[in-house]
């Protein structure tokens, strides 16, 4: 029933993810000037209302001096700097016993300069409070537009499980140990006081795809000493699979000298007396073809039907097929473990988020629990597809044990069930194809 | 919804919430410079309000007071707004990196495939970090980092001073958990949390245990009024404690006496860190491992026949850990050739042999010996000449 949702539905739902971003981005923006801004306004106005003090500090200070020693009157307007803002004209009495007084103009312009300095540092603290407005718009920005909520989706979590923690370790370490960070998964072992026997496991299983892994980029620099002994080794093994990597990287290794030139030609014809005899039953045609190629050598392999194997994409297949077909040989896999996992269940979570989020709005989110299978396909890309899954395209359903999938006399397959639905007694009408027969003929099948 | 916005919620909100902090202490030491710079200033002002007319000699000095309060206060709104920019540059890197799984347009192809495959790389290691932090594996989260150049883009930070706080409680100390608690009090009420509380009762235990008992009232008295409303009964329960003598053996006295509640206050304190940064309680990274584990997950991973090496659930550990997760739901047939791997489709049409296996036109040659014997890769039986059945899956 879930699985009727429209498709359609689904996609509707979907938001353009850079959207998201940049809604995010223009609330931070506007943050980062105002910021900005208020940053140059404490600079200039603070520091503009604290250099008048200082000002009026010296001038205040110079008024004393000058009563003390001169004890007269004078006038010391034309050195104020303060001149626009009110000035400071210091008439001073002469009274020299008393302590000075100010005059009514000094305490005009001490006011002025006050209550100026209040107004801006207020304005400072209620422009920087006023920021909140906009700082909170960021994190409703964020709310809005990202999911806070990823966990609904999880039935059970098997991560509790201390052991289960431990695997989910040994799997993390395996993944840097594949890229060559031994020292990480190293540290992680230490940290997670795995067991000796668990870390043993770690660098045992990776070892081999770290050499694997070695040779893999040499081929792509196109040097393949490594490759064509490990291919030695193995050579039995990987004829016992009809494997073409052997005899492909000798090849390669061949037409390697052969591009060198006239000068390489001698060691080009020895390499192939030497390693192409075990060859010669299985590539009979193929060797013949790669011996003409000393035909061209005068005029240079570029402009010869052989110039294909100068290009690049040559060692880039190579290397592909010589990782796959080694991993294979070797029982491991290609990509880590925990890459492909956590790459899947990213392109999971989403849709699992979205059909959480139908099923909640139609109330039919009870249908959730209690079924051993997610509630929706997982469209994911064929590169993580490892096993073939046969849904019976009758009833709709994955077949299994209890129910597998049957071949019909005219070729066509079926689960089992549908099968018993269909007959009758022992008659069956294939659905797709006009032929009668016998239920009991249908065999049973393996994918 | 996208992967990002499914997924990527707390990698913006955590630098969100400590722009909003930084932002908030910067409030905070602004006005208290500008109620010093109120302050002197209004005394200049009573100074020149006075009724003999004010000294000369005395308002300079204040208004000089004036001037050195107003080049602290200069001083110290450039350094906190300088810290708030700090913050959003680290708000602005995420979301770069964030917006850089759609490449621009002019790029097609392999370009852009090989820089969405390089940022998943970047992702998988900032979903790594963010689990290893949490589980407390703080080296190997730095390492890993250092290594492969993220630090910018993961949480480390708030996750660092956590650590700190971690260690000194696991330490048998709450020293840097109380600091903690005062940097974070406003945000920590908000969120009704107890951990405060949780604290004092330990120090209060530990002072018990001591056999520093008038201590121990005298810090009751200090501490535990203020949450008198609500925790009134743990309370109760915890002065109890003043009344056993140093070695009861008391099932409530043990209880409370147990070292293990260090440990507890430990992932108290981790969960209230969580909460104080709106994280969820489960990582990015454990939620796809598993939503991953089940997408993959096939009743052929369970078969000993069936296995497929290159298949994560295949592989014993991830096959233990994928056990009770449900397997993926599949409504259209997808099948696959277990010599080759490639699809069987019209292109590779399925082949049966005698024994009901399928495999892929294919790679009938790679299992067919030169004399026209056919082996099964599967229960490696041998058939000489067999006959070859199509089928057809609709």
């Amino acid at each position: 029933m879930v699985s009727r949702l429209s498709p359609t539905k689904l996609e509707l739902t979907m938001d353009n993810e850079s959207w998201a971003c940049s809604s995010v981005e223009k609330d931070l923006t506007r943050v980062v000037t105002k910021l900005e801004q208020l940053h140059e306004n404490a600079s200039a106005d603070i520091g503009d209302i604290a250099t008048q003090m200082s000002e009026l500090v010296e001038v205040l200070s110079r008024a004393e001096q000058l009563v003390t020693t001169l004890n007269s009157s004078t006038q010391v307007s034309q050195d104020d700097p303060m001149g626009d803002a009110g000035g400071v004209s210091m008439q001073v009495e002469t009274e020299p016993t008393a302590p000075q007084r100010l005059t009514e103009r000094q305490m005009e312009s001490i006011r002025k300069a006050i209550s100026r300095c209040n107004e801006r540092v207020q304005k400072l603290s209620t422009e920087h409070r006023d920021l909140h407005g906009s700082i909170s718009k960021i994190g409703k920005a964020i709310d809005r537009n990202f999911s806070a909520d990823f966990t609904s989706t999880m039935r059970v979590d098997v991560l509790q499980d201390e052991e289960n923690l431990m695997l989910l370790n040994k799997a993390i370490a395996k993944h840097y140990c594949r890229q060559g960070m031994d020292d990480v998964a190293r540290t992680l072992i230490r940290e997670c006081k795995m067991s000796p026997e668990h870390a043993q496991d770690v660098f045992d299983s990776e070892r081999e795809f770290a050499d694997i892994y070695g040779m893999w980029v040499k081929i792509q620099k196109r040097d393949l000493t490594d490759a064509l002994k490990w291919a030695k080794m193995y050579s039995q093994q990987l004829s016992d699979r009809h494997s073409l990597i052997e005899f492909r990287l000798h090849r390669m290794r061949f037409m390697q000298l052969v591009s060198y030139g006239l000068d390489s030609q001698r060691e080009a014809i020895c390499y192939a007396r030497l390693n192409f005899k075990k060859f010669a039953v299985r590539y009979e045609h193929e060797i013949a073809n790669l011996m003409a190629s000393f035909i061209y050598l005068p005029s240079g392999l570029e402009n010869s039907p052989y110039k294909h194997f100068l290009g690049q994409e040559m060692w880039t297949e190579l290397s592909f097929i010589f990782l796959k077909d080694a991993c294979q040989l070797l029982g491991i896999s290609k990509n880590s473990a925990l890459s492909v996992v956590v790459n899947a269940g990213c392109t999971a979570l989403p849709a699992l988020l979205n059909i959480k989020q139908v099923m909640q709005s139609r109330q039919v989110l009870g249908m959730w629990n209690g079924c051993d299978e997610l509630p929706i396909e997982i469209d994911l890309q064929p590169e993580f597809r490892f096993h073939s899954i046969f849904a019976c395209p009758i009833l709709r359903q994955q077949t299994s044990e209890d129910n597998p999938p049957k071949k019909l006399t005219c070729g066509h397959v079926i689960s089992n069930d549908a099968l018993h639905k269909l007959s009758v007694g022992h008659i069956l009408k294939c659905p797709y194809c006009p032929v009668e027969q016998n239920a009991e003929e249908a065999v049973r099948i393996y994918f | 919804m996208s992967e990002i916005k499914a997924l990527e919620h707390a990698t913006l909100k955590v630098p969100y919430e400590m722009l909003n902090k930084r932002f908030r202490s910067a409030q905070k030491i602004i006005d208290r410079e500008v109620d010093q710079v109120t302050n002197v200033s209004r005394q200049v002002e009573k100074a020149l309000d006075a009724e003999e007319g004010p000294i000369l000699a005395e308002v300079t000095k204040l208004v000089d007071n004036v001037a050195q309060k107003l080049q602290v206060l200069k001083r110290k709104a450039e350094e906190s707004i300088n810290d708030e920019l700090s913050v959003t540059q680290i708000c602005k890197r995420k979301l770069d990196h964030l917006k850089g799984i759609t490449p621009p347009n002019s790029v097609t192809g392999d370009l852009w495939q090989g820089s969405v495959d390089q940022w998943k790389r970047i992702r998988l290691d900032r979903l790594v970090i963010e689990h290893l932090l949490r589980m407390g594996y703080y080296e190997t989260a730095e390492e890993l980092a250092a290594k492969s150049d993220v630090r910018h883009l993961t949480n480390l930070d708030i996750f660092q001073t956590s650590r700190e706080v971690e260690d000194d409680l696991a330490s048998h100390s709450t020293t840097k958990c109380v600091l903690w608690c005062i940097d974070n009090k406003s945000k920590l009420r908000k969120i009704n949390s107890t951990i405060e509380f949780s604290l004092r009762v330990q120090e209060f235990i530990e002072l018990v245990r001591q056999n520093q008992r008038f201590e121990a009232v005298k810090h009751s008295r200090r501490y535990f009024p203020a949450y008198e409303k609500t925790q009134l009964n743990e309370i109760c329960h915890v002065m109890a404690l003043l009344a056993y003598p140093a070695d009861a053996q008391a099932d409530h006295y043990r209880k409370y006496m147990d070292p293990q509640r260090w440990q507890k206050l430990v992932l108290d304190f981790r969960h209230e860190n969580y909460r104080l940064f709106q994280l969820s309680s489960t990582s990015v990274f454990s939620a796809a491992v598993q939503a991953g584990l089940s997408a993959l997950k096939t009743p052929h991973c369970y078969a000993q026949t069936c296995r497929n090496l290159n298949c994560p659930v295949c592989q014993e550990d991830l096959n233990r850990i994928a056990l009770k997760l449900p397997y993926s739901h599949c409504v259209q047939s997808r099948l696959i050739c277990r010599v080759t791997g490639l699809p069987l489709n019209e292109h590779n049409q399925p082949m049966m042999l005698p024994n009901g296996q399928i495999f892929g036109q294919m790679a009938l040659p790679d299992i067919t010996k030169d004399d026209g014997t056919v082996t099964c890769p599967v229960t490696n039986t041998k058939f000489s000449n067999p006959k070859v059945e199509k089928v057809f899956v609709m």
